[in-house]
């Protein structure tokens, strides 16, 4: 349950981060998933998550989305704080409405993808163009085709996400959240449910992004393009930030025992 | 012997049943089916708040007997300041019993989309309200039709009880008949054969509903393919 932390008052740091937390925390029933968990990301700045499974990185990723609600502590999204307001003293939580307002610049892209099967190719990406922007069918649809241009699915637009790839239906996941004009995109294992073969083609998306200075967060277990395109890595074990900094450092002189046993156990599972 | 000419002698009253049948069945039913997508979306909504008296609702529809909540209506109401003509007591009998049954049918339909796709949606400032009727009524309908055609056909036929509250309905009426001309098989196989049709309407309705939203994707798709081959 939320308690009743206090408020702490905006810093000049919260100005310049685009998406920040202090301290939030996380339990699932008995279970603390997340514990006294920092986070700060500037824009522009692309930042790894790393760590072994029930580590809390996708519940990490989740409270900052306010998709799962934290216990404690505090998320700000340019400086607005997430998911609860100050009334008298007391922390409450705000209107789903408010949450929305306030994640407006994050655009968020699933292990699952999570389209609307319903729905073309298209449709998943003109559907928030017309509902929340208020767009017509027709500039929606322009719009829309620029999305899936840039992410090399034009071609697919009329088809149904039951036949299309699983790599494709990842790169129109990520073509819907980009249609929003995010600020921020937050990544939840993009690639852990595709065919090995397919990984490759949402990875050059996502490095295109990264290219052109888009602000990304990405749990991943990718640590080859973390390697590459992170400008810093966190490494999670047990729902704590164990290490972090520039994947340089992170991985080649890993500081702790758990993390340079977890690189062991990747490079002896991707090495022959 | 079968005496047809007995039937068109009292065409007007059957006719009459027909018709208070229809009408009674028709408003009865978008009740249940309205109300039991409100309460269904209530308890999606915010479970904590409208889960249990959702749940009470649905199991009191379930636990009595049409015709209990039918005497409740029309006999208990008045004195509760309740007065109602009968024919609204049977819609509304119809409609409040049938509710509690669609409710369970929306639920089970709502259960089956993944909660990653609301998800989705939120994450892109879909609001909740566009995200039902957009994303999650679209999706549960091929799945709800037929539970639902099954539910519709169930109230048509116990749709008969209203007569007991005196309403004019195919049921009275063809009582009337038989009371009127001592004949038992000719009047009560006419009504028999017209509620058997009504039934087999919403039965066919509910056959070309389902496959009309089974044929839906695929022949987009098809359209759509033949138009690239084509351009």
């Amino acid at each position: 349950m939320p308690t009743a932390d206090t408020l702490s008052p905006p810093t000049p740091t919260r100005q310049k981060a685009i998406v920040e937390a202090h301290g939030i925390s996380k339990q699932f029933g008995d279970l603390e998933v997340l514990t006294n968990i920092d986070f700060s990301l500037a824009p522009s700045e692309v930042v790894c998550v790393i760590g072994p499974s029930g580590s809390g990185k996708s519940t990490l990723l989740r409270c900052l989305a306010f998709l799962e609600p934290y216990d404690h502590g505090s998320v700000y999204i340019d400086g607005q704080l997430l998911g609860f307001e100050d009334r008298n003293g007391k922390r409450v939580r705000t209107s789903e409405k408010r949450v929305d307002e306030v994640r407006a610049p994050v655009g968020m892209v699933f292990q699952h993808f999570h389209l609307w099967p319903h729905r073309t190719a298209l449709e998943n990406v003109t559907e928030a163009l017309r509902l929340v922007n208020g767009l017509s069918r027709q500039d929606a649809e322009v719009e829309g085709m620029a999305m899936l241009e840039q992410v090399g699915l034009a071609d697919r637009a009329g088809h149904f996400p039951e036949s299309l790839s699983g790599g494709q239906k990842q790169r129109v996941a990520i073509a819907r959240a980009l249609a929003m004009k995010p600020r921020v995109m937050f990544f939840d294992e993009p690639t852990s449910a595709l065919d090995p073969e397919l990984v490759g083609e949402v990875l050059d998306v996502m490095k295109k992004l990264a290219a052109d200075g888009m602000t990304m967060v990405i749990v991943t277990h990718e640590m080859g393009f973390a390697a590459k395109v992170a400008d810093r890595v966190i490494f999670m074990d047990q729902g704590r930030v164990v290490e972090s900094g520039p994947p340089a450092t992170l991985f080649r002189q890993p500081k702790s025992e758990r993390l340079q046993q977890f690189l062991n156990t990747w490079r002896e599972r991707h090495i022959d | 012997m079968f005496d047809i000419a007995l039937l068109w002698d009292v065409r007007g009253l059957i006719l009459q049943g027909l018709w208070n049948t229809l009408w009674i069945c028709f408003f009865g039913c978008l009740l249940a089916v309205s109300l039991g997508l409100v309460l269904a979306a209530l308890r999606l909504a915010n479970p904590r708040l409208f889960g249990y008296p959702v749940a009470c609702y649905v199991e009191i529809c379930r636990g009595i007997p049409l015709l209990i909540l039918l005497f409740l209506l029309y006999y208990g109401g008045p004195s509760i300041g309740l007065r109602l003509d009968a024919e609204i007591a049977g819609v509304t009998g119809i409609g409040l019993y049938g509710a509690g049954y669609f409710a369970e049918i929306y639920r089970g339909g709502f259960k089956s989309i993944p909660k990653g796709q609301l998800e989705a949606a939120r994450m892109l400032g879909i609001s909740p309200w566009h995200a039902l009727i957009r994303i999650q009524i679209p999706q549960m309908a091929r799945l709800i039709v037929p539970p639902g055609t099954n539910q519709l056909i169930i109230l048509v036929k116990e749709s008969a009880l209203i007569s007991i509250i005196s309403v004019d309905d195919l049921t009275k009426n063809a009582t009337t008949i038989v009371n009127q001309t001592f004949q038992v098989i000719e009047p009560y196989l006419a009504v028999a054969l017209l509620y058997w049709l009504m039934i087999e309407l919403v039965a066919r309705g509910g056959y070309a509903l389902e496959k009309r939203l089974a044929n839906r994707q695929p022949r987009h798709v098809a359209q759509k393919d033949n138009s690239h081959a084509n351009g």
